[in-house]
């Protein structure tokens, strides 16, 4: 194949996959994300889902495989290049900056984009008033329309639940990225917040442009959100294909062990 | 969905393209800049020609060694409180800075005024109140602070080699090599030259600077050393100290700090390339203990390795820990308090470290976040939004 893939995928995953000692976690993970896709990540716990998130964004390194992000090839850079290269996540046991104010967090996602020098800061130079007032514009809007402006001043730590998932959404979208991966970005919420968050994420992915892979437990929401959805178990992709394809595919349905899919 | 055309609604303002109307006018960048300073200038000059004269001595040593452990608490807090990270060398970078500085002031004095006796000004002078005639500043005090500076980067220099490979690796290999690192720095200065004396002087004049920095007087210490580091001096850095500690901690750039501290993982995922801003901490860190260590040599002048060790260090950190891990205020309070409580408790004398021990312990019961944990002081009174970054 030839290497000018992804004109215009934004996320390019081919055959990438890990081990950790005897346990194959992920093997020969592959997925193309164009613009404004959103796909899904399903299969039961223990699947390699996270895993495979972790594999993307730099946290584990692939045993072998490539990723691309938009064109750029990025894995074997650190979590933080990857970052730059255009891929956000949040984190299915949330990781919020606990000690820092809510604003405060989603500015530091806001702040990859713009510029520190050391010598501005401590001069405070208008350069970098500049940059921190748009850090914070930026900053606000997102927290704004994740609805959770409100609680700015709270210590992130202190938010419920539901408000914590929201703020790691708030956070990573404020990095500008070309790709978002959220993991299990619902969990924990009633159907009716699950509902809205769902209605959200295809918000945020028309209004910012971006590809979203989504992990979601709840297959009903899955099904009715995602246009593609690729299934993981014991770290061996069963099947990808759209909604109906999975609902009808014999596999998938073994695996979840005639659970309704 | 009336709340999704709403939202359809709000433009976007991204913080890479931010509108040129968010600059502030360029003058603004002279105040912005420099009051701070000026401000921490007249405090300085306040504090020595006024509030010390009136103290006697015995409060005027307390008033400069609490000004010399505020530097070391809150440079120490960069590292340990805003980075999370466990520095427990801190005086070995202090005892670099200090034999530096020495060093440059008293061989220097010898190779300018051909004697290391003070050549300072009016504003250096540590002798009795009303002693001096003469100006304001002397050619001396472009030696010393020279030589201040000096200190600080050799310092910050030798932070930058310990920490670039430790601060590589996850965990507690920090801690093991500054601890390390200070023992090493304690016994190499403590196996240094004999020191030359005025009867040496051609020795001196005819030896080049870098050779005479091994001429440190081993374990006797090094002494004999012109004495510049007055209140004045020491609060002017006290106050560069404070600038810079709090302008990073409310900037992007201390955010970036404070969220390795919070999550290295998440950290990194928002694009902070954690090694390079822990080295940079730790190197900043590194420079106000050096520029400490040097008002410390220059103050008293003398100083000797030996007292320099891990009990110190230890000292540092506990003023850290109880000021609140990432405190400016909370480390700065600390200080002042760490400093006077042996003296105040002189009147139980023999008990005096019992008492001093006591009373860490019932601190760290009662407040195991330390003082004002990761908060300032202005942040207990004032309920609003947290400080910006602006
Ligand atoms: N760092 C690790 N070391 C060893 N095993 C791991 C590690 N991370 C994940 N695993 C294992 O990989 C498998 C997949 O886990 P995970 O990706 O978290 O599943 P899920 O699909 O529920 O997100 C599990 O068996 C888990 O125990
Ligand atoms: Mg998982």
């Amino acid at each position: 194949m030839s290497d000018a893939i992804g004109d215009n995928l934004l996320l390019d995953v081919r055959d990438v996959s890990i081990r950790f000692g005897g346990l194959c976690a992920v093997n020969k993970f592959s997925l193309a994300l164009p613009p404004g896709a959103l796909y899904g990540l399903i299969g039961p716990n223990g699947a390699g889902k996270t895993t495979a998130f972790n594999l993307l964004t730099g946290v584990y390194r692939p045993d072998g495989g490539s990723v691309y992000v938009q064109g750029k090839r990025v894995d074997g850079l650190k979590p933080h290049q990857i970052a730059h290269a255009g891929l956000a996540r949040t984190f299915q046991n949330i990781r919020l900056f606990g000690e820092l104010s809510v604003l405060d967090n989603v500015r530091m996602g806001a702040q990859m984009r713009g510029w520190h020098g050391l010598p501005g800061t401590l001069l405070r130079t208008g350069r970098y008033v500049k940059a921190e007032r748009g850090i914070d514009r930026h900053a606000r809007q997102l927290l704004d329309i994740m609805g959770i402006a409100s609680r700015e001043a709270e210590q992130a730590k202190n938010l419920p639940y539901g408000d914590q998932r929201r703020l790691e959404i708030a956070r990573a979208l404020a990095t500008e990225p070309k790709v978002l991966l959220l993991d299990e970005p619902a969990a924990g919420m009633n159907p009716q917040e699950k509902h809205d968050l769902m209605q959200l994420i295809r918000l945020i992915r028309d209004r910012f442009r971006l590809a979203i892979l989504l992990i979601e437990h709840d297959m009903k929401l899955v099904m009715s959100i995602c246009e593609r959805i690729t299934v993981l178990d014991h770290g061996e992709t069963i099947a990808a294909g759209n909604p109906s394809e999975i609902q009808a595919n014999p596999k998938v349905i073994e695996a979840y062990l005639g659970e309704p899919v | 969905m009336a709340e999704t055309a709403m939202l359809r609604k709000r433009m976007s303002v991204s913080a890479s393209e931010s509108p040129e109307e968010l600059r502030p006018p360029a003058w603004s960048f002279v105040p912005r800049a420099f009051a701070p300073l000026l401000v921490g200038t007249v405090v300085a000059g306040i504090l020595y020609f006024f509030v010390q004269p009136a103290i006697g001595g015995f409060g005027s040593n307390l008033l400069l060694f609490a000004g010399i452990n505020i530097i070391l608490a809150v440079s120490l807090t960069i590292v340990n409180g805003f980075t999370g990270q466990f520095s427990i060398g801190h005086a070995g970078f202090m005892a670099l800075g200090g034999y530096t500085a020495a060093a440059i002031v008293y061989y220097g004095s010898f190779k300018i005024y051909g004697d290391a006796s003070f050549h300072g000004g009016l504003v250096s002078w540590t002798g009795r109140a009303g002693g001096f005639r003469g100006p304001l500043l002397g050619s001396g005090d472009l030696l010393f602070v020279g030589a201040t500076v000096a200190g600080g980067i050799v310092a910050a220099a030798a932070g930058w080699l310990v920490g670039l490979p430790s601060l590589r690796l996850r965990g507690d290999y920090l801690a093991i090599v500054t601890l390390g690192f200070g023992e090493i720095v304690r016994v190499v200065l403590q196996g240094t030259d004999e020191q030359l004396r005025r009867y040496d002087l051609e020795l001196i004049r005819s030896t080049p600077m870098l050779k005479l920095m091994n001429k440190l007087g081993g374990a006797l210490g090094f002494i004999g050393i012109p004495a510049y580091s007055t209140v004045f001096w020491v609060y002017l850095w006290v106050a560069i100290m404070l600038i810079v500690a709090v302008r990073l901690k409310h900037s992007s750039y201390g955010r970036a700090l404070l969220s390795i501290r919070e999550d290295e993982i998440a950290a990194q995922a928002v694009g902070v390339n954690i090694t390079r801003y822990k080295v940079r901490a730790f190197v900043l860190s590194s420079f106000f203990a050096g520029v400490a260590g040097a008002l410390y040599a220059l103050q008293i002048g003398s100083i000797n390795a030996g007292e320099l060790g891990f009990q110190r260090s230890f000292e540092i950190l506990i003023m850290v820990v109880l000021g609140g891990l990432g405190s400016v205020s909370g480390a700065t309070l600390a200080a002042i308090i760490l400093t006077a409580l042996p003296e105040v408790l002189r009147f139980v004398d023999q008990y005096r470290m019992i008492v001093y021990s006591l009373l860490l312990i019932i601190m760290m019961i009662v407040r195991p976040q330390g003082l004002f944990g990761v908060r300032e002081a202005w942040d207990l009174f004032r309920r609003r939004r947290p400080r910006g970054g602006a």
